[in-house]
């Protein structure tokens, strides 16, 4: 039975950590292979690539979100100095499909039009100015169409359909335990319809890719991308290519963040065709609006809560029911659904749940991959509801929250699934209140009047870690490692590198497990011709996947490296260990050899010194009809705790602290993983309070970053960081993924605590100043006035009625 | 032939004279023209700051900036931030500290943290002030003003 002995705690506020340690390089904070080019400017992104006669590729978009279109005029593009292409869907050489799950998105309109950024046309030329140049000059016949902007409006009966078969793209639910007993046993109910927005992911690098084709045969990728198989495959079938022609190439990538999942495909898929059918190198560069406007984001939802408890707090029920605004295309959004309607009831032992997740389409922003993969939204929702549970039952939420977690003895989840391992839900809610300061807050808070009011709430999620039953097909990985002549290493792995860290968690590994230096290892950026498919870089996998496939490697190199090094020592091979960049016989630490000795041998005898590794998860039992089994392998915890300031007059926040306690399984990287953890947090903070998609019919009314705003250093929280480590998690070494659970829970810890600060319910996201202050209504201390206002109005629009 | 004019400048220390389009942007002077891609582009509206670079000393957003303007002044970028192949103290502290993780946003932060050092500002928040026109998606910016804090216990404005 996994016990708190087996725990231990490091709270990296003190601790600053090993630099590294003779036990290896595992958790220590040796540079990331990757920031001294990054720091110098010298890592080439694509932007920075360019080619001998190479061309630049632009895009003819729509302006509108629904339309019939009955013809492209071109001439007047073809006509700008400098353009050598102007191509639409026929010259498109194999299928005009992009959709990465369901074929429903072309690459290039044919007939209909379903949302602003619908591609046209695509312009190669020789500059960009030209090419855009052009891209404006292409005229399309527009015939306006109805279009449906709200997703539940969307699946009443009647509303305009986007593609045959209705705007219901499907619906996912959990069904477990009798609700209606459940119901008639619960002292309290809380009901609450939460309308949560959309996040636009905001890598600071926009979405670019290069094509050099050769002849019509064959074709290389340099992309910019989270996954550079989805880009492969995507190339190949608008090409009509084997997948075998086509060569892609991540380039070192700006952020991610989900918004290179799935997206990188569609520019990708332009700029080969303009490749093609020119014989040039063509790079594509999307202008930030653009980018903006067509790229995909975090769903924008619609949960319906009703739950109830008994007198003493116990959770007796949970129903949800969720809208999911899919966009015009289903890209992701089923596989988004899926994830969110598996996180509905978070780390709670709740007897009975329903929970029911619709995706509908709409002629609105593509909905797509976004760090969280549809678990911020309803964590959003179950943290608020809880909250709005504790203050009902006039209990402290820690406390709430500490009566109905998951822990060692009653580990079932919401799905009926027995969590592996230890279950740290109540060690990181006690660690991250105790980091905060949580009872004394609440102990001198209570005269929390005059118009700057602080407040402090919680998050808590319960992350399911690597892909949902339902992706299991993908969740493989693939590594080599190559052992070079004078003892220093090549690894390669199918995932990326976007900024998170898999790089030097890669290092780490490959140094940890061939014993030798970080600085010896180099981890290349993967191509889809020296790794196999290994899936997408998505759902916190990048470290654990990648990983336990350079393991793999590792063990099928030693087989022959250890035979060698006993030679070298005079022991047997299974006697040899690897560890200070030596060969050693165990036991007798003082018998060593250098690796590099080692290494050099095995090539003066010719011996094999490449390996391939391979790692897959165990399959599962699942039933997706009802939701139950188990839809991930492993969970993580999280815990963040966030302390506000707000202005009850403007409704301005203030984050002044979040403090993060993450069961992490085991630190890889410490800077990396505190560098996640960090970022999590401000960009959560961001989607909680200030980054908000203004919509106009389908348009993105903000595109640009003054009026869609991100965290800038002088917004940051001061972030505390305790992680919680311990045996037993499947991944290398124990570690659990920590690039998502790290924002999950923030905007829900942010929006709990100015609730508290303000003593009302807001269940709308983001928590905006017009937000908070019409949640305000009449405790706002202007509230006289603005009731006035009101009236004004009302007979204003009385007058205007009768006017006519 | 379209019209050109000829801009002049001191760029990382070295003069150097390029003939450009009269609308050209310095961004695109340095990318393009003079080959030094170290400067970003992320917006090219003036939000985002990774195209900063110094102009006479003070950090300008380069997307924002006319080349002619540069016409007869002193312009140092990411690249002119190196001494000798070594890296400048904050961008030292930058690696050593975590600072860096896509990298996107790290030249332009590498400029202008460069700028708050040379100014002798220590206190973090004025930092993180003066920091606020270079966004960064990854880091939470929690490691950019410790590794500024580090530069400057380490006496890199002195050396800067
Ligand atoms: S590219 Fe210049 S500020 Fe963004
Ligand atoms: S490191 Fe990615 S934007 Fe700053």
């Amino acid at each position: 039975m996994p016990s708190r002995e087996r725990t231990r705690a490091a709270g990296i506020a003190s601790d600053p950590g090993p630099r590294s340690t003779d036990h290896g390089p595992l958790g220590g904070r040796h540079e990331r292979p990757d920031a001294r080019a990054k720091v110098a400017g010298s890592t080439r992104f694509v932007a920075d690539l360019a080619l001998p006669g190479m061309l630049h590729a632009a895009l003819a978009v729509s302006p509108v979100p629904s339309a019939r279109l009955a013809g492209l005029e071109l001439a007047a593009a073809r006509a700008v100095d400098g353009v050598e292409a102007v191509l639409t869907a026929a010259d498109i050489p194999g299928k005009n499909q992009v959709g990465v799950v369901f074929p429903d998105q072309p690459l290039l309109v044919e007939d209909r039009v379903r949302m602003v950024g619908d591609r046209f046309a695509l312009v190669a030329a020789r500059t960009p100015e030209a090419a855009w140049e052009a891209a404006r000059l292409v005229r399309p016949l527009l015939e306006e169409l109805s279009a449906v902007h709200d997703p539940v409006a969307a699946l009443r009966p009647g509303a305009p359909p986007l593609h045959e078969g209705g705007n219901l793209i499907r619906t996912f639910k959990v069904v477990r335990g009798d609700v209606t007993r459940e119901r008639a046993r619960a002292d309290v109910v809380v009901e609450a319809e939460y309308q949560i927005g959309g996040q636009e992911h905001a890598y600071l690098e926009p979405q670019a890719c290069l094509a050099i084709p050769e002849a019509r045969e064959r074709i290389t990728i340099i992309t910019s991308c989270q996954c550079p198989f989805y880009v492969q495959k995507a190339v190949a079938r608008v090409l009509g290519l084997p997948l075998a022609a086509v060569r892609v190439e991540q380039a070192p990538t700006g952020g991610g963040f989900g918004g290179k999942e799935d997206y990188p495909s569609e520019p990708a898929a332009c700029v080969a065709v303009l490749a093609f059918a020119t014989g040039k190198p063509v790079r594509l560069v999307l202008p930030r609006e653009l980018d903006m406007q067509a790229s995909t984001k975090r769903h924008t939802v619609v949960v319906r809560h009703r739950w109830g408890a008994d007198r003493d707090g116990q959770l007796c029920f949970a129903e949800v029911e969720t809208v999911m605004d899919a966009g015009a295309y289903i890209g992701l959004s089923t596989v988004v659904a899926e994830r969110a309607n598996a996180s509905s009831i978070g780390p709670y032992r709740v007897p009975a749940v329903r929970v029911a997740t619709h995706v509908a389409y709409t002629n609105n922003l593509f909905g797509g991959a976004f760090r969280g993969f549809g678990a911020p939204q309803v964590t959003w929702a179950a943290e608020a509801t809880m909250d709005k549970l504790a203050r009902r039952l006039r209990m402290d939420p820690l406390e709430l929250r500490r009566r109905n977690v998951l822990d060692d003895r009653r580990r079932t989840t919401s799905t009926g699934q027995r969590l592996p391992g230890p279950v740290l839900a109540s060690e990181c809610l006690d660690r991250a209140a105790a980091l905060a300061g949580w009872d004394e807050f609440r102990a001198r808070s209570q005269a929390n009047s005059g118009p700057v009011r602080e407040g402090m709430g919680i998050g808590l999620v319960l992350y399911g870690c690597n892909l949902h039953h339902g992706g299991q097909r993908l969740d493989r990985s693939s590594a080599v490692v190559i052992l070079q002549p004078d003892g220093s290493v090549v690894v390669r792995v199918g995932l990326t590198e976007m900024g998170q860290g898999n790089l030097a968690a890669a290092q780490t590994i490959a140094a940890q497990a061939l014993g030798v230096d970080p600085a010896v290892v180099q981890v290349w950026q993967p191509d889809t011709t020296t790794v196999g498919d290994s899936g997408p870089t998505v759902a916190s996998r990048g470290a654990h996947m990648s990983g336990l496939a350079i393991l793999d490697a590792i063990r099928r190199l030693r087989t022959r490296l250890d035979p060698v090094a006993a030679e070298l020592l005079g022991c047997r091979a299974d006697e040899v260990e690897l560890a200070g960049s030596l060969a050693s016989v165990r036991g007798s630490p003082e018998r060593t050899v250098p690796v590099a000795q080692v290494a050099s041998e095995m090539a003066a005898r010719r011996i094999e010194a490449i390996a391939t590794g391979w790692h897959r998860t165990r399959p599962r039992r699942f039933d997706p009809e009802t939701g139950i089994g188990a839809p991930y392998e492993f969970y993580a915890i999280a815990c963040q705790i966030a302390r506000v300031k707000v202005d009850s007059e403007l409704g301005l926040i203030r984050v002044e602290e979040v403090s993060a306690a993450h069961d992490v399984g085991r630190v890889i990287h410490r800077d990396a993983m505190e560098g996640q953890i960090q970022g999590g947090i401000v960009q959560g903070m961001g989607w909680a309070i200030s980054e908000e998609l203004k919509l106009d019919h389908g348009r993105l009314a903000n595109p640009s970053f003054t009026d869609y705003t991100i965290p800038t250093a002088a917004d940051a929280p001061k972030v505390r960081i305790t992680v919680v480590e311990s045996e037993g998690a499947s991944g290398p070494f124990g570690a659990k993924g920590v690039g998502e659970p790290s924002l999950i829970p923030t905007a829900a810890a942010v929006r709990n605590a100015v609730c508290d600060a303000l003593g009302v319910e807001i269940d709308r996201l983001p928590l905006t100043p017009p937000t908070v202050v019409a949640a305000l209504g009449d405790r706002h201390p202007f509230a006289w006035l603005l009731s006035e206002r009101r009236v004004d109005e009302h007979e204003r629009l009385a007058t205007v009625d009768r006017d006519g | 032939m379209a019209e050109r004019v000829t801009v002049t400048l001191t760029l990382n220390g070295e003069r150097r004279t390029f003939e450009v389009p009269p609308g050209r942007r310095l961004l695109d002077l340095l990318r393009d023209d003079a080959g030094l891609t170290g400067s970003k582009e992320g917006c090219g509206a003036g939000e985002c700051g990774a195209c900063t670079v110094l102009l006479d000393g003070v950090p300008v957003t380069s997307c924002l900036v006319l080349a002619a303007s540069a016409d007869g002044h002193e312009v140092v970028t990411v690249e002119g931030l190196l001494q000798a192949g070594r890296l400048h103290p904050f961008q030292d502290s930058l690696v050593t500290r975590g600072g860096v993780q896509c990298g996107f946003c790290t030249p332009g932060i590498a400029v202008t943290g460069a700028a708050i050092l040379a100014r002798g500002e220590a206190d973090p928040s004025e930092q993180a002030r003066l920091l606020s026109g270079n966004l960064c998606r990854c880091t939470g910016y929690t490691k950019v003003i410790e590794a500024l804090q580090d530069s400057f216990a380490k006496g890199g404005h002195a050396k800067s």
